[in-house]
């Protein structure tokens, strides 16, 4: 080796040296201002459908067309501990509809018949008012366009539905397709542990 | 007689055609009446009820809430293009197999593209290593590091192992080259700038203040990969597919911006394809069989072999039935083979 060894050899390895220098040198960069895993998170203060004074306007249903995988990875979820429990729920029923025998809205809102609910405990016919109910979003079902989400907010209701992401459907794309289209900014890339904890509730 | 009954017929016919009319109209007049008589809504509460207010021992259900791929699982991405690498490398430079070497690119096909749906993919990864190096904000996590590197590394050691076994992009397109056309020299090597300017608009819209990963936007077969996909990428990508089953890996060769990386780092490879290993027969047999035009005087160009193993195969005096036909000759006319 040593006897065949030319300059062409010498450039060879002096190139080579360079080029593993500067990966070496740019992979080590970004390690070190590396953090883990990130993920989408949809802002639920920018979110036109749940952020604060959007009242009367049609809900934003891109989250359901624009996104890659072929039920929308954002799907809609109640966050229990802010619920009312109404009786009237405004994002369960479509409560323009015309009312029934029973007094109730004669239509649910939501187009897949996602949302369920149940009486807590007996439901006292008497007394409507303080008959509670849970409700429940059929993950399976729900498609993320956000009707009760647009509804479920100041001043018709509590603001306990929010859009979120379901982490075992996103294929976490480099580029979200809804992000580029959210005329809002609301999908945003956080730490792992931030996009899993209960916050973006308002 | 007749004509009576016809008649009778025809009245019957225009009552039936006005009932329906006044049926409808009705409909049409009345159905917003009746929604004019929805409830006036009212909030019912204005505070939750928490479990002590709704009392009977009611448990407030907890949210639903999938949890995203375990971070064992990302190491597992990385392991395994680690793994396919090293495989990849060692199956085109010492076990010279081109039946493995496809099975191995059938494996990384199944697993990076349709089991991961294409991402991460080195190629995107180009896009986030170019805005993490350039904006102190944004910081990619260290699978799409290694994603982005380890390819580079294992090239400038061993040449492009990375589009021969492991790409999945790259593996599609060589099952499907059936038919393979020499494209003319000049042609080739024009087509061929295409991708580093590809490479410079992709990190020019990647560092732009509105964010424009063109890779992903414009990868021709990630819509395969998910089954799903805009129209119009599903059409470019069927039409990828088609001039690939005879103009070799188009993609490859005259757009991929990450085989511009990995040319710039074969250049200065420790090692890359011989395509014999001893001597040469000068027959041609290898410069024909390789789709990419890769063989320039019976030599591999390293920095445009896409490892794909072809020549092996063409190549009489390689692989089993060579080293027997060899033995042949020893055997019958050539006594002095060393």
């Amino acid at each position: 080796m040593s006897e065949h060894f030319t300059r062409r050899d010498l450039l060879h390895k002096a190139g080579r040296g360079a080029v593993l220098a500067t990966l070496g040198g740019g992979a080590g960069f970004l390690v070190r201002k590396a953090h883990g895993q990130v993920v989408w998170q949809v802002d639920a203060a920018r979110c036109l459908n749940s952020r604060l004074g959007e009242v009367g306007v049609a809900a934003c249903n891109l989250c359901t067309t624009e996104c890659v995988v072929a039920l929308s990875a954002v799907r809609a979820v109640n966050e229990h501990s802010r619920c009312g429990r109404c009786n009237i729920c405004p994002a369960y029923f479509n409560i323009t509809s015309a009312v029934d025998d029973r007094g109730l809205p004669s239509e649910k809102l939501c187009p897949r018949d996602a949302i369920t609910r149940r009486p807590i405990g007996k439901a006292d016919p008497e007394d409507p008012a303080n008959n509670f109910y849970e409700y429940l979003i059929d993950e399976e079902k729900c498609d993320g366009c956000g009707k009760c989400v647009m509804q479920c907010k100041e001043p018709l209701g509590l603001g306990s539905i929010v859009l979120r992401i379901r982490y075992n459907r996103c294929v976490d794309c480099n580029r979200c397709a809804i992000s580029t289209a959210c005329p809002k900014d609301a999908l945003i890339q956080v730490p792992v542990e931030q996009g899993l904890r209960n916050d973006g509730v308002h | 007689m007749t004509g009576s009954i016809e008649m009778a017929h025809a009245t019957s016919t225009r009552r039936a055609v006005a009932a329906i009319l006044a049926l409808f109209i009705l409909a049409t007049v009345a159905v917003p009446t009746i929604a004019a008589q929805s409830i006036p809504y009212q909030r019912p509460v204005d505070t939750a009820p928490q479990e002590k207010t709704i009392g009977g021992g009611y448990k407030t259900p907890a949210a639903q809430k999938p949890l995203p791929r375990n971070s064992w699982l990302q190491l597992l991405d990385v392991a395994v293009l680690a793994a396919a690498l090293a495989i990849s490398s060692w199956l085109v430079l010492k076990r010279r197999s081109r039946k493995a070497l496809v099975a191995l690119a059938a494996g990384s096909l199944a697993y990076f593209g349709f089991y991961r749906e294409g991402c991460v993919c080195p190629i995107g990864s180009i896009q986030n290593v170019a805005v993490a190096l350039t904006n102190p904000q944004y910081s990619i996590p260290m699978v799409v590091t290694a994603t982005f590197f380890l390819p580079l590394v294992v090239a400038v050691f061993f040449g492009r192992a990375f589009c021969g076994g492991v790409c999945a992009l790259g593996a599609l397109q060589e099952l499907v080259l059936l038919k393979p056309v020499r494209v003319p020299r000049r042609l080739d090597r024009a087509l061929g700038l295409l991708k580093y300017v590809y490479l410079g608009l992709a990190i020019f819209f990647a560092l732009k203040p509105a964010r424009d990963f063109l890779i992903c936007r414009f990868d021709p077969f990630v819509g395969f990969f998910r089954r799903t996909g805009a129209p119009h990428m599903l059409m470019i990508g069927g039409a990828f597919l088609l001039a690939g089953l005879f103009v070799g890996r188009p993609y490859c060769r005259y757009l991929c911006p990450y085989g511009a990386l990995l040319n710039w780092c074969t250049r200065v490879a420790r090692r890359g394809v011989t395509i014999t290993p001893d001597k040469e027969l000068d027959c041609g047999l290898c410069t024909d069989a390789c789709p990419y035009g890769a063989i320039e005087k019976m030599r591999a160009v390293r920095r445009n072999c896409l490892y794909c193993a072809r020549c092996y195969a063409a190549c009489p005096r390689d692989g089993k039935l060579a080293r027997a036909k060899a033995q042949l000759v020893t055997l019958s006319a050539e006594p002095a083979r060393s």
